[in-house]
């Protein structure tokens, strides 16, 4: 009872409480490029957390040899970058040989749900803070998850942002990131705050 | 005699258009995670142009000689391979001459090495023009990109903190909301919507 109450905290933090858009910022870029786009959204949120969840795991594996903390730290992003390149050539030789319909379905965006920060970020955010392999994995998990509610968030009011109903000095990229904030806001109260009265 | 017009021309257009029209950080939406994240102050706006311009420009740099038979599977890993080289010298330098702040980026020096420069801009438009345009435009973006981190550190370090260079101002009214990750975003579109009038401005002034 005690794993499974650990697990939703877990997941709950790292989808809600510590959303990787939200309360870090990280990949705002490819979120902004993704919202654009609003192909296959849910194609993408799905590699994205496949591949955070696979990447945190072998970081788990590896985490004894390269740390932040150790002395080889300036060689990790490194070693990060070669998991999350062999995770990437891995995926797309298995779906060719596998799934063809799906490679060619997916091939077109996967190299944005691979390289960007809210991957690389996953991995030196839980190399950093989570400890057992059940912390690895669902915060792997939730972090792609978190990124993907953050995409669909941002793609529901795509249209009103870019729309000619809004000032011109504000349309788009500027109501985009005021629209950001003021999420981030709303998410930034769930880590609770006290008003001294 | 046209051709050089047309070279002045292409220049001058390079570097309006990275320098204002199309900035990197305040129209186009580029590596926002670590200004939004980390500078909340001039001297950490420097840490972030200076640790960005150092592995931004080699990676480019040396990831334009990647050949472009192989293809884009392998070169888009190769790109961020190099990006991971280029940070191994960029952070023993950085670290020498600023250890405090480059410790104080935390995750997000790292992280430069897969920004979207590298990742996104370097196929789709640096290295589809000749190597001395790339250059001046590679050159001109960064430049673009730094002015607009160091006035965004120096405004959110007024009106967050009261203070310019981590020296108290005396700022009668301090909005701390803007020191917090959400507050970044909101004064990054307050930014972004005053360089759209600004340039909207020039444009009817010169009509």
């Amino acid at each position: 009872m005690e794993i499974v109450k650990n697990i939703i905290l877990a997941a709950f933090t790292s989808v809600i409480i510590e959303n990787t858009i939200f309360s870090r910022a990280l990949g705002t870029s490819t979120l902004i490029l993704v919202a654009k786009s609003r192909k296959n959204l849910f194609g993408f949120g799905m590699s994205v957390t496949y591949i955070t969840a696979v990447v945190s795991v072998i970081t788990y594996f590896i985490k004894d040899f390269f740390s932040l903390d150790g002395e080889a730290y300036i060689y990790v992003p490194l070693v990060y970058i070669l998991i999350l390149g062999l995770v990437y050539i891995l995926t797309l030789l298995c779906l060719w040989r596998f799934a063809p319909p799906l490679f060619l379905k997916i091939r077109k965006y996967v190299h944005i749900s691979a390289f960007n920060c809210a991957v690389l970020g996953a991995m030196f955010i839980i190399s950093k803070y989570c400890v057992t392999f059940t912390d690895y994995l669902v915060n792997g998990i939730g972090i792609g998850l978190g990124f993907v509610l953050a995409v669909y968030m941002t793609a529901v009011v795509y249209d009103k942002i870019y729309s000619e109903k809004a000032p011109y000095a504000f349309r788009g990229y500027p109501l985009l990131m005021i629209y950001l904030g003021i999420l981030g806001m709303a998410f930034w109260g769930f880590s609770g705050h006290m008003i001294n009265y | 005699m046209e051709k050089d017009i047309v070279k002045e021309n292409s220049c001058k257009t390079i570097i309006f258009n990275a320098l204002l029209k199309k900035n990197p950080m305040l129209a186009s939406g580029m590596v926002i995670a670590p200004v939004i994240m980390t500078v909340d102050s001039l001297p950490r706006a420097l840490t972030l142009a200076a640790a960005f311009s150092l592995i931004t420009f080699f990676t480019l740099l040396i990831s334009s000689f990647v050949p472009k038979s192989i293809v884009y599977t392998v070169r888009i890993i190769m790109y961020a391979i190099i990006g991971a080289m280029v940070y191994v010298p960029a952070s023993i330098a950085l670290e020498y001459f600023i250890p405090e702040q480059i410790e104080r980026m935390g995750i997000f020096f790292p992280l430069l090495i897969i920004n979207s420069f590298i990742i996104f801009r370097s196929e789709s438009i640096f290295f589809l023009e000749s190597k001395g345009k790339m250059m001046l435009d590679i050159f001109f973006c960064i430049v673009g990109y730094d002015a607009a981190v160091l006035l965004y550190g120096i405004i959110r370090e007024i009106i967050g903190s009261g203070t310019a260079w981590e020296t108290i101002t005396g700022m009668p009214v301090i909005f701390s909301v803007f020191a917090e990750p959400f507050g970044g975003f909101l004064l990054l579109g307050i930014m972004a919507a005053l360089l759209r009038v600004a340039l909207l401005t020039i444009k009817k002034v010169k009509k």
